[in-house]
């Protein structure tokens, strides 16, 4: 990992910005959880914290999986739609088509591939900006749930066994949370101790610069997309699971709540600088204010305005100091004003 | 600056919690008082609907002497309304009531609740039978159907073309409603036709411009039947400016201040719903009793305060029928 | 011709669709609900004109549907406690301008990602308008409907007003310094300042001019109608946005035409009407949508595929 001084100071000094997100972003959580505690009586309980990891397994997933496509300088908001399309495909599979759930998991993951892998044509081969392939996407995909099930087809009454999936706990931890965890190990090691990772680093530094040095960028992309598009299918299955039922109308708003915490975890939108332990402190540090809010018996409303507080001051806290130094700056030195 | 930053925010939530005292001061929850705690939830925040519930609600907690909370999500999402009676479970609150976007999608979250000793009440729509005490039932989705088909076959002359305005093609139960209607419509009245459903969002700007399409789209349509409550007075405008008034008749499921102006107008000619105020009292006053022992399952009988006594059949107390708002009396009520 | 592709290739779709509808639906073209139509879309047609600046300067807003409810809800409680139109008109257009002053202050003076910013006040503004209203309508005075007009004298003004400002941003986008300012911060913030622009300060201006828009497009839909849902405007910035993309806006900032913008607003505001006239169910509303802006855009990523090849 060793490169020249001059990639190493440059290295570091980035290095030195996301520890200080992040550092602000964990003192954010620790205050958190310190201020609900001691406002509601239940909140720092065991079965409470297992309780808010179970709730924000789904757009956890989303978020982890939004990542590494905002790395590259892309964004995909069709996460949510997909995770929906998803979640009735699997049902109508298991329910009409008549296989095993293991299999209808399976091919549900395929599905999300195939969706992500459209995702990825476009936007990889022909170029197109994401945002609006991905907005397309968005409603391309809510849609077709909507019309295979005419909105009012709900896929119920799945078998225990598979609700322990998103009800029930194994050694020790709510099920689905073992596969958070695993997902999340897998994206980490990818993102930060692979090429492929640092590949789509460069990609969103500079795309031009990327391929001129050689790195197939579109096929890194497009894996990108696909990997969230496996995901979203991932987190729907759990989301069934959870909900005991599938419906047109899973994750709704979902791609919003990911973005959010991908940014507030420190992620720069433009590309290029980010990591994924930040993204976890942004979905920790948003969950955690959503469920201590019902445990200090705040309305709801003041969870978004809180979220949307948060963001502006975690960001802002990061661009303060430069803000500073550069107004004290005139005052010391005695260079012209340019 | 690290350490100002850290300090700012303590600051912040440290007048958080200065504000939150007032309301948790006087809650049984720190003290382990004898005062109960209901928590009810809409379908979603910011709806006038369970706005006026609530009214209610707030009305018989007064009366009663109990603890009311009041949440839900801020757009109706049956995971988010999950996620929030869980939270409540852990919270420790004595009785939840719950209007349920979606059948399956909550009853999991309210068994769970059960079986920790918290007593579960339903009302508006219900969840599966096991996964409550009782079910406050203002009316049962095929009495709203039958009443809005009824309704609309009388203005009709039982014949024609008419369409439906709905808030979400997903909403469960508006497609219950929209079942039972087209059941009813199957059955009773061969001579009319319900040519499309439309979606709104649930906004009326939205109904409005769908309204307008429909009328056009379906020259010989006769009457618009809007089942979410911001697509009446959406219909009612679009039916307006087309100069279709009388031509096109409007109906729906609203609430009444919404559709005062176009009711006496003459474009929309009846309003269906009920009293949205005697719901909230009534859930919350079963809610109390529920968990005083007052009242108990296989009861027949329910004296529910300034609302007399009313029936209970099985395990739903019935409030009444769908109540129907028209030229006539609907300066009467106020909400 | 190359560098107006998106926007021809849009404005074929469009044209396809009109001639699919004079053929199939030729109820489509009824003057009264195609007027009704139209004047519906003024107020996004305004929005989206103004987001499409916003995107030539290189930033983006997803908080113009929270700032235009709540306009929306302020002109209706100002007008409901008996102020005059023109000075609700100020008034509005000035909160508009306030609040995307915040949002410019924030991404100009602190240099912060505008689509964070954004998100973040989009959500702020929107829950606690839902917090202090709690969906409740406001009535507004019968004499404010179509500002006192008939019900066509009004439409025409509100369409025909909207056209005005779009014609006087096309132009001056062109044509006037302001203008070409934002094509020149778009396209190279760093250029822009080595040739004597502020690129900062026309950041701020464009989202100060876009709460501006907003405000004056939340009064515009506000008469339409005797009541204000404060709801109203919820996903309009995808709405906005999805016309200016599909209407040549490059999301990377320096390219776009408000004509292009126009065409796009056009195209999305005619696919649900199209499919309600065409009998198709509701059922496939969403999908077909999504699938027209896909269409729209790879026409125009398979010709430049073929160019550069």
């Amino acid at each position: 990992m060793a490169a020249s001084g001059n990639t190493n100071q440059r290295r570091h000094a980035i290095g030195e910005f996301l520890f200080r997100h992040e550092t602000i972003l964990l003192l954010v959580l620790v205050a958190e959880w310190f201020y609900f505690n001691s406002v509601g009586r239940r909140f720092g309980t065991l079965d409470n914290t297992f309780e808010i990891m179970r709730h924000s397994a789904e757009i956890g997933l989303l978020a982890l999986v939004m990542t590494p496509i905002i790395l590259t300088g892309g964004i995909d908001l069709s996460v949510g739609s997909l995770l929906g399309l998803c979640a009735i495909l699997f049902g109508k599979l298991w329910r009409d088509v008549g296989m095993s759930l293991p299999v209808a998991a399976v091919c549900t993951l395929l599905i999300g591939a195939l969706a992500g892998g459209l995702n990825a044509v476009l936007i990889a081969r022909l170029r197109l900006p994401a945002l609006i392939v991905t907005l397309g996407t968005y409603s391309l995909f809510r849609g077709l749930a909507e019309a295979i099930t005419r909105g009012v087809d709900t896929f119920t009454n799945f078998p225990d066994s598979f609700l322990a999936l998103g009800q029930q706990h194994f050694a020790g931890l709510p099920t689905q949370v073992w596969f958070f965890l695993v997902v999340t190990i897998a994206i980490w090691l990818l993102v930060h101790r692979t090429t492929f990772g640092r590949s789509l680093r460069a990609i969103g530094f500079s795309p031009e610069g990327a391929r001129y040095a050689g790195l197939p960028v579109e096929r890194r992309i497009a894996q990108a997309y696909i990997l969230a598009g496996v995901v979203s299918a991932l987190a729907a299955i759990i989301y069934t699971a959870r909900l005991g039922q599938a419906k047109a109308d899973a994750g709704t708003g979902y791609e919003l709540f990911a973005i959010t915490a991908v940014v507030l975890g420190g992620t720069s939108i433009f590309g290029g600088i980010g990591t994924v332990h930040g993204t976890l402190f942004g979905v920790a540090a948003i969950a955690v204010l959503d469920n201590g809010l019902v445990h200090a018996r705040q309305p709801r409303e003041m969870a978004g305005m809180l979220t949307g507080v948060l963001l502006l001051a975690a960001l802002g806290a990061g661009a303060l100091p430069k803000l500073l130094a550069k107004l004290r700056a005139p005052r010391h030195s005695s260079a012209p004003p340019s | 600056m690290k350490r100002f930053l850290s300090l700012a925010l303590c600051a912040s939530l440290a007048i958080l919690s200065a504000c939150n005292k007032s309301p948790e001061s006087g809650s049984s929850n720190a003290s382990g008082g004898k005062k109960l705690t209901i928590a009810l939830m809409p379908k979603s925040k910011g709806n006038a609907y369970f706005i006026s519930c609530k009214a209610g609600a707030d009305e018989a907690a007064k009366e009663l002497n109990v603890d009311l909370l009041f949440d839900g999500p801020t757009d109706p999402d049956p995971a988010k309304q999950n996620e929030i009676i869980e939270n409540w479970t852990t919270l420790g609150v004595d009785v939840i009531a719950a209007a349920c976007e979606n059948k399956e999608g909550i009853s999991t979250a309210l068994k769970k609740a059960r079986s920790k000793g918290i007593k579960v009440v339903t009302y508006d729509s219900d969840a599966n039978p096991d996964a409550r005490d009782f079910f406050v039932n203002q009316a049962t989705p095929e009495g709203i159907a039958e009443t809005l088909m009824d309704e609309a076959a009388r203005l009709t002359d039982s014949e024609g073309e008419f369409a439906i305005i709905t808030a979400s093609l997903t909403a469960a139960n508006m497609n219950e409603w929209r079942k039972h209607i087209e059941a009813r419509l199957a059955e009773k009245y061969p001579k009319m036709k319900l040519v499309d459903t439309k979606p709104c969002d649930d906004l009326k700007d939205k109904a409005q411009a769908e309204a307008t399409n429909l009328m056009s789209a379906y020259p010989n349509l006769k009457l618009i039947m809007a089942i979410c409550s911001p697509a009446v007075p959406g219909a009612a405008e679009a039916v307006k400016q087309a100069g279709k008034t009388g031509a096109v008749k409007v109906i729906g499921l609203g609430l009444p201040s919404e559709n005062r102006k176009y009711v006496h107008e003459g474009v929309t000619q009846s309003v269906v719903l009920w009293k949205t105020k005697d719901l909230g009292y009534l859930t919350i006053h079963a809610a109390a009793d529920l968990a005083n022992g007052q009242l108990k399952p296989g009861a027949k009988e329910y004296n529910a305060g300034r609302l007399g006594t009313l029936k209970i059949e099985g395990d739903s107390i019935v409030l009444g029928k769908p109540f129907i708002f028209n030229k006539d009396n609907i300066d009467q009520f106020d909400f | 011709m190359q560098k107006y592709s998106r926007e021809l290739s849009v404005a074929i779709v469009l044209a396809l669709l009109l001639l699919v509808m004079a053929v199939a639906a030729p109820a489509f073209y009824d003057p009264q609900p195609l007027l009704s139509r139209l004047a519906r879309e003024a107020p996004t047609l305004i929005v989206a004109c103004g987001v499409a600046l916003v995107m030539v300067a290189r930033e983006i807003d997803i908080s113009i549907g929270s700032i235009f409810a709540l306009c929306g809800v302020c002109a209706g409680l100002l007008a409901g406690s008996g102020w005059p139109l023109i000075a609700v008109f100020g008034a509005v257009v000035v909160l508009g301008a306030v609040l995307g002053a915040m949002n410019g202050a924030l991404v100009a003076g602190l240099r912060l990602p505008s689509i964070v910013v954004t998100l973040a006040t989009m959500v702020i503004l929107r829950e606690g308008l839902r917090w202090k209203q709690q969906g409740a309508f406001i009535n507004l005075p019968d004499a404010w409907q179509w500002f006192g007009l008939s019900q066509r004298g009004g439409q025409w003004a509100l369409i025909a007003g909207a056209l005005i400002i779009l014609a006087v941003l096309a132009w001056a986008s062109r044509h006037l310094a302001g203008g070409r300012f934002l094509y020149a911060v778009g396209s190279n913030a760093e250029a822009a300042r080595l040739a004597g622009l502020r690129p900062r300060w026309i950041t701020l201006a464009v989202f100060v001019f876009m709460g501006a828009l907003a405000g004056l497009a939340a009064l515009l839909n506000v008469v339409q109608s005797p009541q204000v849902d404060p709801k109203s405007g919820t996903g309009l910035e995808l709405k906005a946005i999805a016309a200016a993309v599909v209407g040549g806006v490059a999301v990377s900032g320096g390219r776009g035409n408000l004509w292009g913008v126009f065409v796009g607003v056009l195209l999305l505001a005619c696919i649900n009407p199209a499919l309600t006239y065409l009998h198709v169910e509701a059922y496939w509303e969403k999908a077909i949508q999504g699938a027209i802006i896909l269409l729209a855009v790879i026409f125009d990523g398979l010709r430049n595929r073929r160019a550069t090849n």
